[in-house]
């Protein structure tokens, strides 16, 4: 990690001391010479006095212009909205989401003395479990917590949804298309107006509703904000967001070894060539969007080993620096050039893995550059330029912890957390910007870390996960309780930064399990008679390839979703609707309970139908049936993507060893507030109303969720 | 290097066309464009690039601040308290550079001044030559010896409450001739540059001033045991016609090398 501390530029400025000498002589030339000097100063001063001046002016201007309309703003304000604060409980709500922070783990930590800052909150206010969504999916549950409706009513079922066209997925947030007009010039085809990029989370955030009322926002990196909506306030957005070739994280590692194996997803494999000692690679990127047959780009890239020494000269465009191995390089900027003038501008991160006998470097996703954004991240859109500007560039990505590169091996433990603490720091810097900047109204972000974390190091809190049976015991790492004293560190640190006036909740999505086991659902139905497959195939392959649909009633893709294959809904549907139910009473009874022949353990704790646990006008786009899986268990990797396996059960041998999406009601979420709630069972679905409650507004008749009651406010 | 190597072949080429015009626009033309090539390269070889580039990017960001958070005045205070912290940080970054950059640029300045500073005189023309003496008895004796093409139009006037002698001169042909003055039986020469061409002229010969002879001679000192203490010479100062406005070739220069160190920063990507 060699990131320039942008803290150290003022250090580094007082060292320079022989240039006093030299500055003396100037100011005795200018002294003595006034006319001579002011006229040929030249350029260089002339760059700098214009560049000083430029920022002052243009400061000037919009300070002057800020103060001067000022008061009509406020006037304006106060008539339309007659005084945002006057019913206000608080004057500052701050929200810190800490994705997937398990409300039993925090409570032993706590016991061990280990979160003396979570202590105090408890202590001074609440602490609970905060009741989570169906499925307990973070881009489902946060979008209940921004919106204080159920999925039915914000359209948010897992991160896919399925296409009843074709039975194949697509992100179930955002859609992102081209523009429709083209026009053709030779080889090229110029795209004609603008990308048509559609959220598909529907209802509205409640910052939405306090920015209605006057009062200001500052949400950073929740989860399902892209695309980014307008409202009074700032926001960048989080989780959904894609990289530069619109997947959702696709790492590259580019090596001497010759293989052919794939990734199984989020990567790929491009060859290093070695040449008279010098290596050359490339990241890929987008296809050209320019070209009738799309190409892909490209940004090339040499790789120079430095003799006797364990450390290589990357030069990537005009960017050079030198890493040693075992070392990540800074955000570099990576332009994918289209032809005729067309660029797409991302950032990525580089890990050199080995130099010798082999030569591997592991590339990032390229992320979307926050200083030159080609797609809307934020709302202004300047406000992820002004984070990159005052902070450098950070991930964008929404998935920005590559946890499929630890998967596959890519990363070993130690990158996998360097990677992930570097993106943590970024959010804490932008965190604490925001709460300086926000002295009223809503301060809100999410950490991804504490999810990404937990997934990829569950396996060394228990003695015998499979994914860790390679490592004895007494050795393995306390990466979670490190997360979690990290998180309590920053939680004090922030209560630092507020008064009594300030709510602080510490809120999360879900909780968190052991993933030992994998069922794959499709494996199971196939096996008892509810999904064919065609003929003489006993497995099929990703996204139900050899499944028969003429002789299919149900199947299972995505994390918790169960759909049957209804006549008129699905293109090759065979379920009459009018059976529906019955066949979803059937699969209820025989799935709920299903146990694992292998440890005798129950697989699947609760399934449950979705017209019982769903109500609003999206419930049409609903799985029909949600698999609640036990602890320990989860859907298959294989079963997540659509495929059928002859095994039913297996052991999960991934560093993706913990997970949530299971049985929500073995998986809530934690709830630490500064002041006490009188609340017995929270729910995340009632922070949405609690706000707008406490901010003194009216709460929208839609609202699931309801709001809590402040026992009292120590004044 | 083909990012590097293409600016700067294109401006050896466009210098060298310029040239050839001869004129003192071509020359500042071309004289900015290599300047403001060679500073920006100057700059970019002898500043912090990386912290410069962090300076100026918190700069942006606390221009953004002020409208982003416009409704809070607290916030747009402290951003503009900021932007004046970063613009002091940034020209503090600047400054080592800016040192490097200017010594140079300033003595290669004062050298084509004497080229484009001042026209020579025309001929026919009258002009004054302005002698100052140390003592008032060095300017009572005081004689003027002039080559034959430099005549004198006008008798000499004496200002012996500032120790000035003046004469009223003229030239009948093009060229650079010497003419001597002698005083407390000592003689000096000061050149003069008759003409319409582009000679290199010095206003005035001094008796040390060491400063004043960097910037403003372009001749010998005179000795120090000379009773006279500076020679000098009214040329008319130059002006450069542009879009039929004339002005000081310093000034073009100015606007120009700007230009062309913007360009060539872009070119270059580099940071100022």
């Amino acid at each position: 990690m060699n990131r320039l501390c942008r803290a150290d530029i003022e250090s580094r400025d007082g060292r320079r001391r022989p240039s006093l000498h030299l500055g003396l002589f100037l100011l005795l030339v200018v002294v003595l010479f006034p006319k001579l000097s002011h006229a040929y100063a030249g350029p260089g001063a002339g760059f700098a006095v214009l560049s000083s001046f430029w920022a002052i002016f243009v400061a000037f201007l919009y300070s002057f212009y800020a103060l001067m309309t000022w008061p009509f703003r406020q006037l304006f304000r106060f008539i339309r909205r007659r005084n945002a604060y006057g019913k206000a409980t608080f004057e500052r709500a701050v929200i810190l989401g800490f994705d997937g922070m398990d409300p039993d783990l925090a409570d032993r930590f706590m016991s061990e003395g280990r979160l003396p800052n979570l202590v105090k909150l408890r202590e001074k206010g609440t602490f609970s479990k905060l009741r989570t969504t169906f499925p307990p999916i973070s881009p489902v549950a946060w979008s209940t917590f921004m919106t204080g409706v159920n999925p039915g009513k914000h359209n948010i079922y897992d991160f896919l949804a399925r296409d009843t066209s074709n039975y194949l997925p697509f992100l179930s947030s955002a859609e992102i298309k081209g523009p429709k007009r083209h026009i053709k010039i030779g080889k090229y085809s110029i795209p004609f107006g603008k990308t048509e990029i559609k959220g598909m989370r529907k209802g509205t955030p409640f910052w939405h509703w306090l920015g209605n009322a006057g009062i200001f926002s500052s949400v950073i990196r929740v989860p399902v904000t892209f695309p980014p909506e307008k409202f009074q306030g700032v926001l960048l957005s989080g989780m959904c967001v894609p990289d530069l070739k619109g997947s959702q994280g696709t790492f590259c590692l580019c090596t001497t070894r010759a293989s052919n194996d794939k990734f199984r997803e989020g990567g790929v494999r491009v060859p290093i060539e070695r040449k008279n000692g010098v290596c050359r690679s490339y990241i890929p990127g987008p296809e050209n969007p320019l070209l009738e047959k799309a190409g892909e780009l490209r940004v090339d890239f040499e790789i120079r080993p430095e003799p006797g020494s364990k450390s290589a000269r990357i030069v990537v465009g005009s960017e050079k620096f030198t890493l040693k191995v075992g070392e990540y390089s800074e955000w570099v900027p990576a332009e994918f050039k289209a032809g005729m003038g067309f660029t797409a501008h991302g950032i990525c991160r580089f890990y050199l893995k080995e130099l010798s006998p082999e030569v591997e470097v592991y590339v990032t996703p390229v992320n979307i550059d926050p200083g030159h954004p080609d797609l809307p991240i934020s709302h202004p859109v300047t406000y992820s330029i002004y984070l990159a500007k005052l902070y450098g560039p950070y991930a964008t990505l929404g998935l920005a912890e590559d946890t499929w590169a630890l998967n596959e091996h890519v990363l070993d433990d130690d990158a996998f957390l360097a990677q992930a603490y570097g993106n943590h720091e970024d959010r804490e810097r932008m965190l604490f910007d925001a709460l300086d900047k926000t002295k009223q109204g809503l301060c809100t972000c999410v950490f991804d870390t504490t999810d990404r974390v937990q997934h990829m190091f569950w396996r060394y809190l228990e003695e015998d996960h499979p994914a860790a049976r390679d490592v004895p015991h007494s050795q393995h790492p306390p990466v979670i309780q490190e997360l979690y004293e990290r998180m309590d560190r920053l939680v004090g640190r922030v209560m630092e930064k507020i008064d009594d006036d300030t709510l602080l909740l510490v809120i999360s999505d879900h909780g968190f399990k052991s993933f030992a086991r994998c069922m794959n659902v499709n494996a199971w139905l196939h096996q008892n008679g509810y999904l064919a497959l065609k003929d003489g195939k006993t497995e099929s392959g990703d996204w139900f390839e050899d499944v028969d649909w003429s002789r299919t009633r149900a199947y299972t893709m995505g994390l918790n979703g169960l759909y049957l294959n209804i006549k008129g809904r699905e293109k090759q549907g065979i379920v009459d609707p009018a059976e529906a139910d019955a066949l979803k009473d059937e699969l209820q009874k025989k799935l709920n309970g299903l146990v694992d022949p292998a440890s005798g353990t129950v697989g699947i704790t609760g399934v449950f139908i979705a017209d019982n646990v769903y109500r609003g006008p999206y419930t049409d786009n609903s799985p029909d049936l949600i698999v609640g899986y036990g602890a320990g268990y989860r859907a298959s990797w294989d079963s997540v993507m659509g495929k059928v396996t002859g095994q039913v059960f297996e052991d999960n041998i991934k560093a993706w060893s913990g997970d949530h999406c299971i049985d929500p009601r073995l998986v809530p979420g934690v709830l630490f507030s500064s002041h006490k709630f009188i609340e017995d069972k929270p729910a995340i679905v009632d922070v949405a109303p609690t706000i707008l409650k406490l901010f003194g507004l009216a709460l929208p008749a839609h609202f699931d969720g309801k709001a809590w009651t402040l026992a009292a406010k120590v004044q | 290097m083909t990012v590097l190597s293409n600016p700067i072949y294109a401006a050896a080429i466009a210098a060298f066309n310029l040239a050839l015009l001869a004129s003192p626009l071509a020359i500042v033309i071309v004289l900015s464009l290599v300047v403001g090539l060679l500073m920006v390269v100057l700059f970019g070889y002898t500043s912090d690039q990386k912290a410069i580039g962090i300076a100026k990017d918190q700069l942006k960001a606390h221009l953004l601040a002020v409208r982003l958070y416009r409704d809070q005045i607290p916030v747009v205070m402290g951003s503009y308290g900021k932007i004046l912290r970063g613009t002091g940080r940034y020209l503090k970054l600047a400054f080592k550079p800016l040192l490097y950059v200017i010594i140079p640029i300033i003595l290669l300045m004062v050298q084509v001044d004497r080229y484009l500073g001042q026209t020579p005189i025309p001929t026919n023309a009258p002009f004054l030559l302005t002698v100052h003496t140390t003592s008032r008895g060095a300017l009572d004796d005081a004689t003027l010896d002039l080559p034959p093409e430099i005549t004198m139009t006008a008798p000499a006037v004496h200002i012996p409450a500032e120790n000035e002698i003046v004469w009223r001169l003229a030239g009948s042909r093009d060229g650079e001739y010497k003419v001597k003055i002698a005083a407390a039986g000592q003689s000096v020469a000061k050149a003069v540059c008759v003409g319409s061409n582009l000679p290199r002229i010095s206003t005035v010969r001094w008796r040390g001033h060491f400063w004043e002879r960097m910037f403003s001679s372009a001749e010998a000192a005179l000795p120090e045991s000379s009773p006279i203490e500076s020679i000098s010479i009214n040329y008319p100062d130059r002006n450069i016609e542009i879009a039929g406005y004339g002005m000081n070739w310093i000034w073009l220069f100015f606007i120009l090398s700007m230009i062309a160190g913007f360009i060539f920063k872009e070119l270059l990507g580099i940071q100022i």
